[in-house]
């Protein structure tokens, strides 16, 4: 190793040489390489972890790059992975860093979490995150989660004992995840771009404590980050036992993440060409469940307005359409009228989500 | 009773900040339902309570100038 690199940190008093070669010698998994996942591994790249694992299955868009700062317009279209290894391979080439261009399900997230020592959560939806919590808890690994909304940031380390407390998991705060829609991402509320850049750094700067062995990692407890007040609020995480965690790899098998490549959901998610063809029908309905501010604004001619906060009184409404196509700004409130509608009608009508929203198929709705 | 009330993400929307003299309110439980009670959009939410920055995870006794948090889970990236 070049001691000149990492020069700074080595003098540093209560750092030095002992614990670079603990980053060194360390494995870390960044999953989800977007508004946090890109300081988090620029950090932990130029402070020398010898080994960076980055899974995100997803590619560049033009509405990423405010926050996610390895990536340039030149990037669009690229796949994430790819981009963030190859800039952090060129910021610094002393350590490995591993792609992972995959989403990760039941059936191989347990494969990959096992070759590494610490894992950093910064995905952006429930399902990845009780799927990575469950996984670590079960192959023991230490989890670092970092997780945005509005103008906040939560921050923990989980699956790690302290001197107080056995290790807690974030099933001790969240026992089973929220309903789809109850709360909004950041591709449906919005975000600032500096937000999960302070968010991601912390927990960069929590995975380089915990390796180096200096401080007081948050284990065991949970930061909230207010940007607007500057303020923190710490709380300590103690075991709360009503919760189902799997104990065994066939129990996690087994479990439901609701993956939307598995299992009976009932409703569809189709592409903007399968919404022409639908379109086409007299007996389609197209629904736009957006609120009424939001742009672009659809020709009401053609697509039937039902904000998401007026949905539950259209569902006590009839109407003769057999087919019923939701579309929302990307795809998400949909999926959750979607799943209303499913409920209520079965096979009654055949219900569809476009996926990806309006946003995904901009030209499409530009042109008509 | 006072009880000071701090409040997290999408949940501080609905309730801010606030100190509030309580009466007839000696635990965490009778909190929650009082809550539930005033603020009827939290009963669909998940949240969690921590009191005096303690995780509550079973009825915990409230006692005067005590500090409630609510947070709800983030999961955005």
């Amino acid at each position: 190793m070049s001691a000149e690199r990492y020069n700074r940190q080595i003098i540093l008093k209560g750092f030095g040489e002992e614990a670079q070669q603990q980053l060194l010698k360390a494995k870390v998994l960044v999953i989800g390489a977007g508004g946090l996942g890109c300081p988090a591994l620029q950090y932990l790249a130029a402070a020398g972890i010898g080994h960076i694992g980055i899974v995100d299955d997803d590619t560049i868009s033009l509405s990423n790059l405010h926050r996610q700062i390895l990536f340039t317009t030149a990037d669009i279209g690229k796949l994430k992975v790819e981009v963030a290894a190859k800039r952090l391979q060129e910021m610094n080439t002393q350590i490995g860093i591993i792609r992972h261009p995959i989403r990760l399900q039941k059936n191989n997230i347990l494969d990959i979490v096992s070759r590494y020592d610490y894992i950093l959560d910064g995905t952006d939806n429930f399902e990845s995150r009780y799927l990575i919590n469950d996984a670590c808890a079960l192959l023991n690994k230490p989890l670092i989660f970092a997780a945005v909304s509005g103008f906040e940031g939560q921050l923990a380390i989980f699956n790690t004992p302290d001197h107080l407390t056995p290790s807690t998991n974030y099933r001790d705060l969240f026992p089973v995840p929220p309903d789809k829609g109850e709360i909004p991402n950041c591709a449906e509320n919005g975000i600032i771009g500096v937000l999960p850049g302070i968010i991601g750094t912390m927990a960069a700067a929590e995975t380089i404590k915990l390796i180096a062995k200096i401080g007081q990692p948050l284990t065991n407890k949970i930061l909230n980050y207010n940007l607007l007040t500057q303020e923190q609020y710490t709380i300590n995480i103690s075991h709360g036992g009503d919760y189902t965690l799997p104990k065994t790899v066939d129990e996690f098998l087994n479990m439901n993440y609701q993956d939307t490549s598995e299992g009976p959901q009932g409703y569809i998610e189709i592409d903007a060409s399968e919404l022409v063809k639908l379109q086409q029908s007299e007996s389609t309905i197209l629904i736009d469940v957006r609120e009424k501010h939001e742009v672009p604004v659809l020709d009401k001619q053609i697509y039937t307005q039902v904000p998401m906060s007026e949905f539950g009184a259209f569902l006590n409404k009839e109407f003769y359409q057999k087919h019923v196509v939701l579309i929302c700004q990307h795809g998400i409130r949909s999926v959750a009228a979607a799943e209303a509608l499913q409920e209520k009608y079965g096979d009654a009508k055949k219900i569809y989500s476009l996926k990806g929203g309006i946003v995904k198929w901009r030209d499409h709705f530009l042109r008509s | 009773m006072e009880i000071e009330i701090i409040s997290f993400g999408k949940i501080s929307e609905l309730i801010s900040n606030q100190k509030i003299d309580f009466d007839g309110i000696a635990d965490t439980d009778n909190f929650k339902l009082h809550l539930e009670h005033q603020f009827p959009a939290l009963k669909s939410m998940k949240y969690k309570l921590a009191l005096n920055k303690n995780i509550v995870q079973e009825n915990t006794q409230i006692i005067n100038k005590a500090t409630i948090a609510i947070m709800p889970p983030f999961s955005g990236g």
